[in-house]
C-alpha cells in the first residue's frame, strides 16, 4: 500500500466513523424514546385525561388539542398554499413582482418559529382580539406552514407535463379550465403529500403555540376557537421541564414523546407511501 | 380505407359561404370571456401576493410592538448592556446582550459540531457508499430532520444532560454545551443534504480530470470536489446559522437558561464559554412571552428582541440564498 | 349543405390562410422571416424544411398557440378566412376550435378514451349524453380508430398503443368539428405501420377539412400532401403544388434539400 493509497484508507475510514455517528445519534434517539416510552403506553393512556395534578392519567386532551389544532391549521393553509402556487407556476410571469414572491417565500421559511409566535401574540391575539386560543394558534402556525405548503404545491405542478396544458388550450378551452380540469387534477397528489408533510411539522411545533394559545391544564376539551387548548408538544415540555414533581412524571413525558414521534414518523410515511402509490399509478 | 363508410361525412363549403360565418365565430363573446379570465387571473395574483403582504406584515409589526420599548430605553441598552429586570419595580434593567451573545455562542459551537460531521458523512454518502446503502442513508438522515424540536429538547434533557454532567462533573448538565450539541444535531440534516448535494454536482469533467494526473479518489474529493463545492458548503452552513438561532424548544429545555453572560474571566479578559448556563434570546422570548402583561413595556422589550433575532436570520438566509444561487448558476454555466 | 359547384358567386379564391410579411421573434432571435404565403383550402398541405428552421413555429401562429410564449413579438398579419387573428377582440377559444392541432408526441389527457374525445365538446358546452355519444363515435370513426376502441371507450387514453393514441388525438381534435386541423410531425414518434394509418388517414379526411402537416420526411410529403411550402432558417424558400416541388424545384437550395443533398 504506498502513501496515497493508505492517506485515502484513512480519510474514507474518518467519514464512515462520522457517517455512523450519525446514525448512533438517530437509533439512540429512536432507542431511548421507544424503550422508556412503550412502557406507559396503553389504551387508557390514549383515552385518559390527566389525573392527580398531571402525576397520573394520560394525554387525551393534549392528543385531541393537538389534532385540532393542526387540522385547523392545514385548512387555513392549503388554500391559500395552493392558490399562491397556481399563481406563480400557472398565471405568473417572469419579473419583479414574481422575484420578490419567491424572495419573500424563502424568507419567511427562514423566519424563527418564536418570531411568528410573537407576531401571532402581538396581531392576532391582541391586536385583532382573537385572544389566545385555538384559533389565534391555528393562525399563526398556518402562516409559518405557508411557505412549505407553496413550495409543495409548486413542485407538484411543475410535475404535470406541459403538453397536457398545449392539449387543452389547443382544444380551445381556457386557461382556466385547463387549470382546472386538466393540471390540478393532476397534481392533487403532489398537493396532499406536500399537504401532510406540513401538518406533521405543525403537530410537532411548539414555540409558536407556547405564546398564542396552548395551556398548561384544562379540564376540558375545547369546544370553541375562542378557547384554549392542550397540546402534544406543550405537553411534553410541561412534564419535563414545568412540572412540581419531575422525576416523577418523567415515564408520563416519555410516554407523550413516544406518541409525538410516533403521529410524526406515522405521517410522514404515509405521506412518503401515498406518493409512492401515486406515482405507480400515475401513467405519464 | 377503413371504416369511413359509416362516418357523417361532410364536405367543407368553400370560402365564399364560409367567410361570414368564421368572422362572426371568431369575434363572438369575446367581452364575456375576457372579463371572467380577467377576474380569475386577478384572484391567483391576489394569492399569489399573499407572501409578500405577511413578510412586510411581520416586519412592519416587529418595529411597530418594539418602538415603544426602543423610544423609552434606547437601543444601545439592548443590544450593549448585560442586566436583564424587564419588570422590576424598583430599577428596570433592558440589557439583552447576555442573550444575544448566548444565541450566537450556542449556534456558534453547535456549528462546529456539526460542520466536520456532516461534511464527512456527506463525503461518505458522495463518494464512499456504494449506490445501494447511499439510497439507504438519505432517508434515514431525513428521519433525523423530522423530529420536533421539543422531543431533541426532551432528549438533551433526559439523556445528553447527564452524560455532559457526569463527563465535566458539574452538578447540572444543562449548559450552554449540552445545547450546542443538541442544535448540532438538529442542524446536521441541513448540512449534510446540501453539502451532498454540492459535492454530487462537481462536474464529472472535473473529477475525470484529476483521476487522470493519477490522484486517488480521496485527493480528488479533497482537492477538487470539496473546493469546487465550497460555496454549496458555505451556504449551506449560513443556512444551518439561521435555522439553529432560530431554534427555540431545544435550547430552552438545554441549556439552562440561567440570566448571565455567557463568557468566563480568564487572567481579568473574558473568553466566551459554553460550560456554564446559558439563555438565548429564543429562550427569553418563550419563558417570559407567554404570561407578559399586554402593553406594559416589558411586554414591548420582548418584541425588541424579536426584531433582533428577525434581523439576524433574516440577513444570514439572504447572504446564503444569494451564494446558493450563485453556486447553482456557475453550476450550469459548466 | 352545400357544394363546391356553386362557390363562383362572390368570393373566387380558395384560401383559408393568408400571410403577410410575417416576422416573428423569440426574445431577440428571429424564428419567421419576412414570411408570405397562400394555404389553400381542402387540400393537404405539407410544410418541409431542416429541424429548428421554424416548422412548429409556423403552425403555432396559426392557432395563436404562440401567444402562450410571454417572450414572443409578431409583425405582418395572418388572416383566416379573411379575417386577422392578430388583431383585437378575437375569441381564441373559438379560433382554436376551428383550427385543431395534433402535436408531435402523442398527448392524450389521463382521462378515458371517450373522455379524451368529449372534452373539447364539453368545453364548449355540448352536454347531453347522446349529443356527445354521437360525436365521440363519429370522431373515432374518422380516425379510422372507432373499431380498436369501442368496446374499450372507458379505459385510460394512455393503454393504447403510440399510433392509437396519436389518432385519439386526431379524434379529440375533430370533436371540436374544426375547420382547419394542424399536424405538427404526427408520426415521427411512431412505427411504421403505425405511420401508414396515420397517412392514410390524412388523405382520408382531407375532402372534409384543411389540413397543414409539418414533417421531415420528404417521402411522406409526397405521399399525402397536394401542396408543399419549404423552409430554411425561418424563410419560406419555395410554396408550390407537391409535384411541382418535388419534380421541378425553381430554388436551387430547395432541389438540395429534395435530393438530400443538404447539411
Ligand atoms: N419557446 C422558444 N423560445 C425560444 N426559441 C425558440 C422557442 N421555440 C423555438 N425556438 C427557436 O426557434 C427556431 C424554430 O424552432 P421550431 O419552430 O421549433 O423549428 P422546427 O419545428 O422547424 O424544428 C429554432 O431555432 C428554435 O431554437
Ligand atoms: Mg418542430
Amino acid at each position: 500500500m504506498n502513501k496515497k493509497d493508505r492517506q485515502q484508507a484513512i480519510w474514507f475510514t474518518v467519514s464512515g466513523f462520522f457517517m455512523l455517528m450519525t446514525l448512533a445519534v438517530l437509533a439512540a434517539i429512536l432507542y431511548s424514546i421507544f424503550k422508556s416510552g412503550a412502557a406507559v403506553i396503553s389504551w387508557e393512556f390514549l383515552v385518559d385525561a390527566p389525573r392527580r395534578n398531571m402525576t397520573a392519567g394520560g394525554i387525551m386532551p393534549a392528543l385531541v388539542g393537538t389534532f385540532y389544532v393542526s387540522s385547523l391549521t392545514v385548512l387555513i393553509a392549503v388554500p391559500l398554499g395552493i392558490t399562491s402556487a397556481i399563481y406563480l407556476n400557472e398565471y405568473a410571469r417572469q419579473g419583479t413582482i414574481v422575484r420578490i414572491i419567491r424572495l419573500s417565500i424563502r424568507n419567511l421559511s427562514g423566519v424563527p418559529s418564536i418570531v411568528y409566535g410573537l407576531f401571532g401574540l402581538g396581531l392576532l391575539a391582541a391586536t385583532f382580539r382573537l385572544g389566545t386560543s385555538l384559533l389565534t394558534s391555528a393562525l399563526t402556525l398556518a402562516i409559518m406552514s405557508l411557505p412549505w405548503v407553496i413550495t409543495a404545491s409548486e413542485e407538484a405542478l411543475k410535475a404535470v407535463p406541459a403538453s397536457f396544458r398545449e392539449g387543452g388550450l389547443a382544444l380551445g378551452a381556457t386557461k382556466w379550465q385547463t387549470i382546472r380540469q386538466l393540471v390540478l387534477p393532476n397534481a392533487v397528489p403532489g398537493m396532499a403529500t406536500g399537504s401532510i408533510l406540513a401538518l406533521a411539522r405543525a403537530a410537532g411545533e411548539t414555540a409558536p403555540i407556547i405564546l398564542t394559545g396552548a395551556a398548561f391544564f384544562l379540564p376540558n376539551l375545547p369546544t370553541a376557537l375562542s378557547d384554549r387548548f392542550m397540546a402534544l408538544p406543550y405537553h411534553l415540555f410541561i412534564l419535563s421541564t414545568q412540572h412540581t414533581q419531575i422525576e416523577r412524571v418523567r415515564p408520563l413525558a416519555y410516554g407523550t414523546a413516544l406518541v409525538l414521534v410516533a403521529l410524526v414518523l406515522l405521517l410522514n410515511m404515509a405521506a412518503i407511501i401515498w406518493r409512492y402509490q401515486m406515482r405507480k399509478k400515475q401513467t405519464w | 380505407m377503413p371504416e369511413l363508410g359509416d362516418a357523417k361525412k361532410i364536405q367543407l363549403p368553400l370560402r365564399g359561404q364560409r367567410d361570414a360565418y368564421i368572422a362572426d365565430k371568431l369575434t363572438e363573446g369575446v367581452k364575456k370571456s375576457h372579463l371572467a379570465n380577467f377576474f380569475i387571473e386577478k384572484f391567483f395574483f391576489l394569492c399569489g401576493l399573499t407572501t409578500i403582504v405577511i413578510l412586510v406584515l411581520i416586519l412592519g409589526f416587529l418595529l411597530d410592538k418594539s418602538w415603544p420599548a426602543i423610544q423609552e430605553v434606547g437601543l444601545q441598552e439592548f443590544l450593549f448592556q448585560t442586566r436583564w429586570m424587564p419588570s422590576s419595580p424598583i430599577e428596570a434593567g433592558f440589557g439583552a446582550l447576555p442573550f444575544i451573545l448566548g444565541s450566537i455562542f450556542v449556534t456558534v459551537g453547535a456549528l462546529i459540531i456539526a460542520v466536520p460531521w456532516g461534511i464527512f458523512s456527506a463525503v461518505y454518502i458522495g463518494e464512499v457508499a456504494p449506490f445501494r446503502l447511499k439510497e439507504a442513508l438519505k432517508p434515514l438522515i431525513e428521519i433525523l430532520a423530522i423530529f420536533p424540536s421539543v422531543v431533541m429538547g426532551f432528549i438533551a434533557l433526559v439523556v445528553l444532560a447527564p452524560l455532559i454532567g457526569e463527563i465535566f462533573g458539574l452538578t447540572s448538565g444543562l449548559i450552554g454545551l449540552t445545547g450546542a450539541i443538541i442544535l448540532g444535531i438538529m442542524t446536521l440534516p441541513t448540512i449534510i443534504s446540501i453539502a451532498e448535494d454540492a459535492i454530487t454536482s462537481v462536474p464529472n469533467d472535473y473529477r475525470e480530470a484529476a483521476y487522470a494526473l493519477g490522484a486517488s479518489r480521496w485527493q480528488t474529493v479533497r482537492y477538487v470536489s470539496l473546493p469546487a463545492a465550497s460555496s454549496g458548503i458555505v451556504a449551506a452552513i449560513m443556512l444551518g446559522f439561521g435555522r439553529a438561532v432560530g431554534e427555540t424548544m431545544a435550547v430552552l429545555m438545554a441549556a439552562g437558561n440561567a440570566l448571565s453572560m455567557p463568557v468566563r474571566e480568564i487572567l481579568g479578559l473574558p473568553f466566551p464559554t459554553l460550560m456554564k448556563s446559558v439563555r438565548t434570546l429564543t429562550a427569553n422570548i418563550a419563558i417570559e412571552g407567554s404570561d407578559v402583561a399586554w402593553g406594559s413595556l416589558h411586554y414591548h422589550s420582548l418584541f425588541v428582541l424579536g426584531l433582533i433575532l428577525f434581523i439576524m436570520t433574516f440577513a444570514v438566509n439572504l447572504i446564503a440564498d444569494i451564494m446558493l444561487t450563485r453556486f447553482q448558476e456557475v453550476n450550469r454555466n459548466e | 349543405m352545400q357544394t363546391n359547384n356553386n362557390n363562383n358567386n362572390n368570393n373566387n379564391n380558395n384560401n383559408v390562410f393568408e400571410v403577410e410579411n410575417l416576422n416573428l421573434w423569440y426574445g431577440k432571435t428571429q424564428a419567421l422571416k419576412d414570411v408570405s404565403v397562400k394555404i389553400e383550402g381542402r387540400k393537404v398541405t405539407a410544410i418541409i424544411g431542416p429541424s429548428g428552421c421554424g416548422k412548429s413555429t409556423f403552425l403555432k401562429v396559426l392557432n395563436r398557440l404562440i401567444s402562450l410564449i410571454p417572450s414572443v413579438k409578431i409583425s405582418g398579419s395572418v388572416q383566416f378566412h379573411g379575417k386577422d387573428i392578430f388583431s383585437d377582440g378575437i375569441n381564441l377559444v373559438n379560433l382554436r376550435a376551428l383550427v385543431g392541432m395534433v402535436f408531435q408526441k402523442p398527448n392524450p389527457f389521463p382521462k378515458s378514451i371517450f373522455d379524451n374525445v368529449a372534452f373539447g365538446p364539453r368545453i364548449h358546452g355540448k352536454k347531453t349524453k347522446s349529443e356527445l355519444a354521437d360525436l365521440v363515435e363519429n370522431s373515432l370513426k374518422k380516425a379510422a380508430l372507432w373499431e380498436e376502441v369501442k368496446d374499450r371507450l372507458h379505459e385510460p387514453g394512455v393503454s393504447l398503443s403510440g399510433g392509437q393514441q396519436q389518432r385519439l388525438c386526431i379524434a379529440r381534435a375533430l370533436a371540436n368539428e374544426p375547420e382547419v386541423i394542424l399536424m405538427d410531425e404526427p408520426t415521427s414518434a411512431l412505427d411504421p405501420s403505425a405511420t401508414l394509418k396515420i397517412e392514410d388517414l390524412v388523405r382520408s379526411l382531407r375532402e372534409q377539412y384543411h389540413i397543414i402537416v409539418v414533417t421531415h420526411n420528404m417521402q411522406q410529403a409526397g405521399r399525402v400532401s397536394d401542396n408543399t411550402l419549404f423552409f430554411l432558417n425561418g424563410e419560406l424558400i419555395e410554396a408550390d403544388t407537391t409535384e411541382k416541388i418535388f419534380t421541378n424545384p425553381k430554388d436551387k437550395r430547395t432541389e438540395d434539400y429534395i435530393t438530400g443533398r443538404f447539411g
